[in-house]
């Protein structure tokens, strides 16, 4: 078994997502633009976040004109797993795996701080037994306001297809703990099938101990179950 | 199917057309008009070579072949009313609209819109005239004005290798049954101006029009020295897209209302919304068309916007 993580000149999250997967024991790759045999030979994708080329026209529009992502519909149709973080989940967006796109925080600075987001849905393997758990877990962007026109947003929520969403320590879910202006203070969402997921947060900077929170590792954990089936 | 001053055109059972050339010529809306032998022969030539050299050069124009000596065969076009005329030099109506002398030499060609109908004498119409009625989309606009600039570049240099100055030129644009504007009519020596570079001796229908004499004979030798052309010059064509990329009224735009609150804390009076965007200039090594036009629009579409929050304008332009 192989987790690809991939690696775009600008990301800076990579080795971090590897450090939790070889602490789980996960032989892992790393994946670079134009790796598209080694991608296919892997069972599952972890887009890491960082600022691919410089996020300059907008947050990874230009890596998802890369060979490994045109790659991505087929991969993520052969029903194996993706996990975009941060600017992962940005990818996903521009590259239409995930629907909506992340635009500006309201506050227009870049946000680096500790939130807690509250698992919604359980219908994906990635989120089992997470039903209602609440994650202290880091956040570090600048363009991480989620947003879609709200027709879209309801169908999401009537899907089960919101993942995560900003809350108060104690799980209350309030405009105040919204720290960039995502509509319904939506963290983080998956496909309609349940094998691709996009979050803002970063679980990879809270899955030890001695960084302060090991929330985030159960999302590794459960794909390397996932896996392992 | 039509029958024009000089030229009457028939539609084939292909959907093409055929082009005659007849020896008519007429100056001033055909209130002055003659028979003039072999004019037709020679127009049809000059037609021939002048549009083979801008489909060479990569123009979307009606021209499909030659079929005898007065006739050529094009795509069959809804002829736009709306004509081009480019200005290197001073000369013609332009001088008596203006006041101005003959023979003055524009630093950027001039380029204007004329509406198409002798009994209102082709009057000149603003671009944006021509718009709101209806004669021509902006995109159209936009795409008759580069591509007039592109085909001055081309001809400039073709006649400047034979020793002629082109002064001023008209193009007539028309759209095809799939919509894509592509250059018509006729382009010789009865739709230019053109002047010996030594010694500015007129080549061109003004001595018709001025009873210079010797019509024919300058037709002929301005055709002889084209079909002498042994080389075409490289010319470098040169297509520019300005792209700017507004945020959607309905989305937030964060950057603009923090600009906002700063203007009016500075105590600029009046300000009432501030939205900040992209703008993308990208140039093209390619002679401008409708096809890049499209291609543009997939760019902006698919990589420069994202349709979710973001409205695109885009602006053509070509130049050396």
């Amino acid at each position: 078994m192989q987790v690809g993580i991939t690696k775009f000149p600008g990301t800076n999250n990579e080795l971090d997502v590897k450090r939790v997967l070889k602490s789980l024991g996960i032989k892992n790759e790393l994946i670079y633009p134009n790796d598209v045999k080694k991608m296919d030979d892997m069972d599952a994708l972890i887009l890491a976040g960082g600022f691919s080329y410089g996020d300059y026209l907008r947050p990874g529009i230009i890596a998802v004109q890369t060979p490994i992502i045109e790659n991505l519909h087929d991969y993520a149709n052969s029903e194996r797993f993706v996990i975009g973080i941060c600017n992962g989940f940005q990818m996903l967006c521009e590259t239409s795996l995930l629907p909506g796109v992340l635009s500006t925080n309201t506050s227009t600075k870049f946000i680096s701080k500790w939130v807690s987001i509250k698992t919604r849905v359980t219908s994906s393997p990635l989120l089992k037994g997470m039903a209602n758990r609440i994650l202290r877990i880091p956040i570090a962007h600048f363009e991480g306001r989620y947003y879609d026109a709200n027709e879209e947003i309801t169908k999401l929520a009537n899907k089960n297809q919101i993942a995560f969403k900003y809350c108060k320590d104690d799980g209350e879910i309030s405009l105040e703990d919204n720290p960039n202006g995502s509509i319904e203070n939506i963290a983080g969402i998956i496909n309609a099938k349940g094998n691709v997921l996009g979050m803002m947060p970063h679980p990879e900077r809270a899955s030890f101990q001695y960084l302060g929170s090991e929330d985030g590792r159960i999302i590794f954990e459960n794909l390397i179950e996932e896996l392992k089936c | 199917m039509y029958s024009g001053k000089a030229k009457d055109v028939t539609l084939l059972e292909d959907n093409n057309v055929r082009i005659t050339f007849r020896d008519s010529i007429s100056a001033f809306d055909g209130v002055k008009k003659e028979e003039l032998n072999e004019k037709g022969r020679i127009n049809c030539k000059t037609s021939v070579i002048l549009f083979e050299l801008l489909n060479r050069y990569g123009f979307a124009t009606h021209y499909l072949s030659q079929l005898n000596d007065i006739e050529m065969i094009c795509k069959n076009v809804e002829i736009k009313p709306v004509e081009v005329v480019c200005r290197n030099v001073t000369a013609g109506s332009f001088c008596k609209r203006y006041g101005v002398d003959n023979g003055i030499e524009f630093e950027t060609p001039i380029i204007e819109f004329f509406l198409k109908d002798d009994d209102l004498h082709d009057p000149l119409v603003a671009k944006e005239i021509a718009i709101q009625l209806g004669w021509i989309t902006k995109a159209e606009s936009t795409l008759m004005e580069s591509t007039t600039r592109a085909v001055n570049q081309v001809l400039s240099a073709i006649f400047e290798r034979i020793s002629l100055k082109l002064v001023d030129f008209k193009l007539e644009f028309g759209s095809t049954d799939e919509g894509v504007l592509i250059i018509a009519d006729e382009i010789s020596a009865d739709t230019m101006r053109l002047w010996e570079i030594d010694t500015g001796e007129i080549k061109d229908k003004d001595r018709y029009r001025k009873d210079l004499g010797g019509v024919i004979d300058h037709y002929k030798d301005v055709l002889q020295r084209l079909e002498e052309i042994e080389s075409y010059p490289e010319i470098s064509i040169k297509s520019t897209a300005e792209i700017t990329i507004e945020l959607k009224k309905s989305v937030l735009d964060p950057a603009g209302e923090v600009t906002l609150r700063s203007l009016k804390r500075k105590g600029y009076q009046g300000v009432e919304e501030v939205r900040l965007g992209k703008s993308a200039k990208i140039s093209f090594s390619l002679t401008p068309s409708p096809n890049l036009q499209e291609i543009i629009k997939e760019i902006s579409d698919s990589i420069l916007s994202n349709p979710l929050i973001e409205n695109y304008t885009f602006d053509f332009s070509s130049g050396e």
